[in-house]
């Protein structure tokens, strides 16, 4: 995203040079959070439209040269919401006390997200921060970075980049045994300026997942689901994602949590990879969560694989409150 | 337990280069805003605009009603108290350039959602406090106006009081 990295038309340097497009039609999607759910969308539908064959999908951010906080605030009015607006993490603590103030979600299962995710985080080797013994004192005695979310409640900044082919049915079978199959892909927003909001929900994640388990004829997430890469910033976020995707009722997230449904061993792991609290650089994260919704049904997980996958649902969620939402199978939906 | 890494090592030598530039640009804030900021200068007022068709109040004063689509002019403004209740908030406590100084933005510094009297929508500003446990979802909030008027948002209204009063 250029605005984040601070350089302009950097798909310039990224399109063709770093990633092999010379010669070949390169564009260019930038959407804030939700860049690698819209590029994972965007690549879907030049595959199944038929246009190509084959295609070839980057996601990538380089943080540490830019200033992501300063570019997002750029993203917003300049009269009415820059002043006081403090980029995503200000956002996202506002939201997260609403949503415990309505539900009256604690700050220990809040911070139990991110104790499972990055000690799921452990057994990926490519997640950023990795803390197989993280304990709740841990993430709770961190330094509140903005009320009520701490250091350990809030993703990193992270480096990184991610590839995924896109391939037809013909071309798939050249390339793997085992292809991951589209089954819907779903975006929604609803936004028309910020404060419009209620802020302590995501209605956009109810709006896209309920069109996609229609699609890809899921009844029961949490039922006819397998496993989920869900896009949390926050250890908040995740508890009222689950709700929002319709994976307990709404002010269960944290009960569903609590039960262990969540966990690697529980009846929907959410985030094995370790999420977006292990690893966030921010153009690739919501297509790592394709990737890894991908690797989950091709069982290449290694140590991060649940067993028997046999759908899986991807999500992105970006700064105007945006949701989109992928269902993978292991077969093709006919 | 693995630690963060630090951002940059102690002994690493950093290249900055300094200067100062003008970057003027133009922005159309919108016909409604600007009477917004008229009143606000000439008469000390806040102005919102009400949807004639569902009757929604939006402040900041908007030109279109998301939820009807119905277009609103100067003459659907309606003045709002400059009192409120509190619906969210939180004290920023992290290091940022802000993109409209090109500086640190000072802090730790509070902000909130609010809802002015009369108005259905969240108005989002700083509030005067940065003491969590001095703060609670339902306080009351109020205006605090700069003695000299300009006409511009956060000069004229630099932040919202906590106020203790029943709504």
């Amino acid at each position: 995203m250029d605005h984040f990295e601070g350089i302009n038309f950097s798909e310039m340097w990224t399109g063709i040079d770093a990633a092999p497009g010379y010669l070949k039609p390169v564009v260019k999607i930038a959407t804030g959070g939700t860049t690698g759910s819209s590029l994972a969308i965007c690549g879907y539908h030049n595959i199944a439209s038929g246009i190509y064959d084959k295609v070839l999908v980057v996601g990538w951010e380089k943080l540490n040269e830019g200033g992501a906080t300063t570019g997002i605030i750029t993203a917003f009015d300049p009269v009415w919401e820059r002043p006081s607006l403090a980029g995503a993490l200000g956002p996202l603590a506002l939201m997260a006390g609403m949503y415990s103030a309505k539900y009256g979600i604690t700050p220990e299962q809040a911070a139990k997200v991110t104790v499972k995710n990055r000690s799921n985080a452990a057994n990926n080797p490519f997640a950023h921060l990795q803390m197989p013994d993280i304990t709740i004192d841990y993430v709770m005695s961190s330094q509140v970075i903005s009320y009520p979310l701490r250091l350990h409640d809030c993703c990193p900044q992270s480096e990184g980049a991610c590839a995924l082919i896109y391939a037809n049915e013909k071309e798939a079978k050249k390339i793997t045994d085992t292809p991951a199959w589209f089954h819907a892909v779903e975006t929604a927003h609803y936004y028309t300026f910020g404060t419009d909001d209620k802020m302590y929900d995501l209605p956009t994640a109810t709006i896209a997942s309920k069109k996609a388990y229609k699609r890809a004829g899921i009844k029961n997430p949490l039922r006819d689901l397998d496993v989920a890469e869900i896009y949390e910033p926050t250890s908040w976020s995740e508890l009222s994602w689950t709700e929002a995707l319709g994976f307990c009722k709404p002010g269960e997230g944290g009960k569903l949590l609590d039960e262990g449904i969540t966990q690697m061993s529980g009846e929907l792991p959410v985030n094995p990879s370790g999420g977006v609290l292990s690893t966030n650089p921010i153009g690739a994260t919501a297509l790592v969560r394709v990737a890894e919704a991908a690797i989950q049904i091709m069982d290449r997980g290694g140590k991060r694989q649940v067993p028997d996958v046999e759908k899986a649902l991807a999500m992105g969620f970006g700064g105007s409150l945006w949701t989109e939402v992928m269902i993978l199978g292991n077969e093709p939906l006919r | 337990m693995k630690k963060l890494s630090k951002r940059r090592k102690s002994n690493e030598e950093i290249f900055e280069i300094k200067w100062k530039t003008d970057l003027p640009y133009r922005y159309s804030i919108g016909k409604l805003a600007v009477k917004f900021f008229e009143e606000l200068k000439e008469h000390r007022k806040i102005m919102g605009s009400k949807c004639k068709k569902c009757g929604k109040v939006h402040f900041p004063p908007r030109a279109v009603c998301a939820d009807c689509l119905v277009k609103m002019t100067v003459d659907d403004m309606v003045e709002l108290p400059p009192k409120g209740t509190l619906e969210g908030f939180t004290v920023v406590n992290y290091p940022f350039t802000d993109p409209s100084t090109g500086g640190i933005r000072p802090f730790p510094y509070g902000y909130g959602l609010f809802k002015l009297d009369g108005a259905d929508t969240y108005t989002m500003h700083f509030v005067n406090e940065t003491d969590v446990t001095k703060m609670k979802i339902g306080q009351r909030v109020e205006a605090v106006f700069n003695d000299k008027l300009i006409g511009d948002f956060t000069a004229d209204i630099p932040y919202f009081n906590i106020i203790k009063e029943e709504k």
